[in-house]
């Protein structure tokens, strides 16, 4: 039972929310954020600024919420990253100012969740669909990272000469080493769960249909030594360090480079943007399988391959 | 002091259409001029960054409204396409009248933005004979598009770009041009992509009109931009606010109604 009791329930966590759902489990202290941004479950700006009202409000109550669970409510779906179209539109418009300050939201979130131990909170996510670009990189700050077996993840962007700008590199690193953030952020390769797990990005995978489960497991297990965690956890962050404004210049750097983006890039992305709606709307094959498309037709450029000629 | 991180202080911009440049006043503006600060003495931001924000809900209603979204992934039978297509017709034929609604009653202090509506009026100019043509294409000829009737939606649209700009705020214009060319730069490559699959249409016949402004407007888009961060004032930015998601909804239900 939560030491403050329900009588201090603060009015917040009845604040009505358009993409976010909140639930409240007043046992654990944990607070659960479900994301449901329809159709198309992206970071949208609307998004960003209910989760960076959550977590105001998180921070306001100190100490009332220890655990923090994010999952999405959107079938087969976790996140599809940044807004492609909302990019589109800012690369044509040339406007390198609202690109950065997406950026800068973007990563204002990715801070307030890598310093959560300071907060005294300790974050899970569970991810039981796809986890593309910002989507994978938003969950790796979270002290728990489960997958569930179907579920896929990677970075994308340099399919279409870019790169994940919101501490894709900083977190990869850190948790997985050099080379694989290499292989990861270069490739723009898909991985499973398992492949992900292998690697050492994901720390749990389950069966799909017991993530729940998972999350309930690693929430009980950590609760009875909350505080010897979270220091623990705060040892680790000082011993890999990640600093604000090394997340800052790469999101900087990330914008710049967004504007050089052709137009044959640009269509790539669009490509993008039509698979996730295909994958939405259960028309045909999604943006996994759009990617793996994009893969093998720049691989095929790639190799200048002379075409069939009958001698 | 200059605000733009691009760095472009001293660069002077000029929005002229270079046929245009015999005009009387040629406009010049510096893209870098310092934004004002507010009642607070807090730096504005950018306008098109506001707008942008502001507008981001409604224009994302339009992108995952069902129709638009399966418009979008598969394209849409050639009945509903010609129907689209004659709804555009309307939209296209009062654009320039609209502009020059607005630009015939703006003020000295927005110059900078009536000058600018003079070019890209030039620039549209015409524009509705390719919409006729994309319409003979797929089997409508000239004589029936020019005695459609728009729809209520086309109508709602139109009649309220026209009562923004006269009664509203003349600057009310660059809403509608805003929402008309994110929706044509953004969503129009992948959609007349979407059409030609699914009516398999050769080249670009049928799909002029919406192919050619995905690419044209994204260069409207960096001039747009441009002349929306020379509006400091909260009465024309607040009314560019309103015209662009009023546009976002009304050309929603345009769509939805083909």
């Amino acid at each position: 039972m939560n030491q403050l009791g329900d009588s201090h329930r603060p009015s917040w966590l009845d604040r009505p929310y358009n993409f976010i759902q909140l639930e409240w489990d007043s046992t654990l202290s944990l607070l659960r954020m479900k994301t449901q941004v329809r159709p198309i479950q992206c970071y949208s700006l609307g998004l960003m600024a209910e989760m960076h009202q959550v977590f105001t409000d998180i921070s306001t109550s100190s100490g009332y919420v220890k655990h923090l669970v994010m999952t999405s409510d959107i079938q087969g779906v976790f996140n599809f990253g940044g807004d492609l179209s909302l990019f589109v539109l800012l690369i044509r418009a040339r406007d390198l100012e609202s690109l950065q300050m997406y950026g800068h939201r973007c990563i204002e979130l990715i801070w307030w969740m890598e310093t959560a131990s300071q907060r005294g909170i300790h974050t899970v996510v569970l991810v039981q669909g796809d986890a593309l670009g910002g989507g994978l990189e938003s969950v790796l700050p979270y002290h728990k990272v489960i997958f569930e077996r179907s579920a896929q993840g990677g970075y994308p962007e340099v399919l279409f000469n870019l790169f994940p700008g919101m501490g894709a590199w900083n977190f990869t690193i850190r948790k997985a080493g050099f080379a694989v953030a290499n292989e990861m952020i270069l490739s723009g390769h898909i991985y499973t769960a398992d492949e992900l797990h292998y690697r050492k990005l994901v720390d749990m995978v389950v069966d799909d249909g017991k993530g729940e489960a998972a999350v309930q497991q690693a929430v009980r297990f950590v609760h009875p030594r909350l505080r010897g965690t979270l220091a623990a956890l705060e040892s680790r962050r000082a011993a890999a360090c990640i600093t604000y404004e090394s997340l800052k210049e790469i999101v900087n750097q990330w914008a710049a480079t967004a504007m050089t983006l052709t137009d044959r890039d640009l269509r790539f992305m669009e490509r993008l943007a039509r698979a996730q709606i295909r994958k939405i709307g259960s028309f045909g094959e999604g943006a996994v399988e759009e990617i793996k498309k994009l893969e093998l037709s720049i691989a095929w450029e790639r190799r200048h391959i002379a075409p069939w000629t009958i001698s | 002091m200059n605000t733009s991180s691009e760095g472009a202080q001293d660069e002077v911009i000029q929005i002229v259409h270079p046929q245009l440049v015999t005009l009387p006043h040629p406009v010049r503006f510096n893209e870098g001029t310092p934004n004002p600060t507010n009642h607070f003495g807090i730096l504005m931001q950018p306008f098109f960054l506001d707008l942008v924000t502001d507008t981001d809900e409604e224009r994302r209603r339009f992108e995952t409204n069902p129709i638009v979204l399966d418009a979008v992934a598969r394209g849409m039978p050639v009945e509903r396409y010609r129907k689209l297509l004659h709804e555009l017709y309307h939209i296209v034929w009062h654009f320039n009248p609209v502009c020059a609604a607005g630009a015939s009653r703006m003020p000295d202090e927005y110059r900078q933005i009536r000058y600018f509506l003079y070019e890209h009026m030039h620039e549209e100019s015409g524009h509705e004979g390719w919409v006729i043509n994309d319409l003979e294409a797929v089997g409508i000829p000239k004589e029936r598009v020019r005695v459609h009737l728009p729809s209520v939606f086309t109508l709602a649209l139109t009649g309220y770009n026209y009562w923004a700009a006269d009664r509203r705020h003349p600057c009310s214009v660059l809403g509608m041009i805003y929402a008309l060319e994110v929706i044509a730069s953004v969503y129009g490559g992948p959609f007349s992509l979407a059409i030609k699959e699914a009516l398999h249409l050769q080249g670009e016949a049928g799909t002029t009109f919406i192919s050619s402004h995905a690419t044209m407007d994204a260069a409207h888009m960096a001039e747009l931009r441009v002349v929306l961060n020379t509006l400091h004032d909260a009465d024309s930015r607040s009314a560019i606010t309103e015209s662009a998601i009023i546009n976002f909804h009304h050309f929603t239900k345009i769509f939805e109604a083909v």
